[in-house]
């Protein structure tokens, strides 16, 4: 890779995991007001939000982990970029809905009010980041196949 | 390639289940009570709960209505302001925020025997649950939390009234 490539790539990557690995550790804390943030979203049944408030923050910690560590990369990325692409669809069926509900992103006790359209905006953000650092990691390792450039 | 993109995706999956697996391990009674109908309320995690007897029980929306239907009371927790603009028809008015000059009123008012049902503004809104547990220790003997609160009320076409509206 080009060095503004490596760069790019690194600094995308360490964007992504700082994200999830923040997003999944604070929702962590309070597992039943994420649950209620699930629950406004009114999509899943009632035990179901449970079900998710007390796994999806661990996965979404673990996935930005391996980011962080630049370990599995691609692996996490599909996880990230999975997750997200549910996040988006949620967050479209509110704003179609009319629903005036916090998105439930990031701190539930926080009290900061953000808004479905601002945390689709945000959502195609990461989106982006995450198809740039699977097509920046896939031409390194491509330029590295060829024998252009070593190993790094 | 597509070798490759297999072996990506199952890792993805090992990542996703681990991950997984680590939560329910941890929050497993929680899941269970949920999935068992003994839901928590939202503050239980971070308050000493010692018995289930001496906690608001969460309703769903068809409870409140039925508590209503049969001379139950719902109360709102919320601000004065909010209570102004909108209230599920029916309630009345006891600010959490203000719960120090309002209670004695309240206490000398509303039967300790009447079932009363308290809400705020929704999942993670702590001042219906908070508003429940002062009642209880008031002496109130039959008292619930609709967790879902106004916005689930509202957003379900029932009644409401207020200078919003």
């Amino acid at each position: 890779m080009k060095h503004a490539q490596i760069v790019l790539y690194h600094l995308s990557r360490l964007a992504l995991a700082f994200t999830f690995v923040y997003a999944g550790a604070v929702k962590m804390q309070d597992v039943v007001a994420f649950a209620g943030h699930i629950a406004a979203y009114q999509i899943l049944p009632y035990a179901m939000n449970y079900l998710v408030a007390a796994t999806l923050p661990y996965v979404e910690f673990l996935a930005g982990l391996l980011l962080l560590l630049n370990t599995r990369v691609r692996p996490a990325l599909v996880a990230v970029g999975g997750m997200n692409l549910v996040f988006m669809l949620a967050l479209l069926s509110v704003l179609l809905r009319g629903l005036d509900i916090d998105c439930g992103c990031f701190d539930p006790g926080g009290g900061q009010d953000v808004s479905a359209a601002a945390a689709l905006l945000r959502d195609v953000g990461l989106m982006i980041l995450v198809v740039l650092v699977w097509w920046l990691r896939a031409g390194g390792e491509r330029r590295v196949a060829r024998g252009e450039e070593e190993p790094g | 390639m597509l070798r490759d993109l297999k072996r990506i995706a199952l890792e993805a999956c090992v990542l996703i289940a681990f991950g997984a697996l680590f939560g329910l391990t941890l929050n497993h009674p929680l899941v269970m009570d949920a999935f068992s109908g003994r839901l928590v309320s939202p503050q239980s995690t971070t308050e000493e709960v010692n018995s289930l007897a001496a906690l608001p029980m969460p309703v769903l929306i068809d409870e409140v209505q039925q508590v209503m239907a049969s001379g139950g009371l719902i109360v709102d927790a919320r601000s004065p302001e909010l209570y102004a603009l909108e209230h599920i028809e029916g309630a009345v008015s006891l600010p959490m925020v203000e719960i120090d000059a309002e209670l004695s009123e309240f206490l000398g008012t509303v039967a300790r025997n009447r079932v009363i049902i308290t809400y705020c503004s929704g999942f993670g809104c702590p001042d219906s649950f908070d508003l429940g547990m002062t009642l209880i220790s008031s002496g109130y003997l039959d008292v619930r939390v609709f967790e879902g609160g106004f916005p689930e009320w509202r957003d379900a076409g029932l009644p409401i009234l207020g200078e919003g509206k």
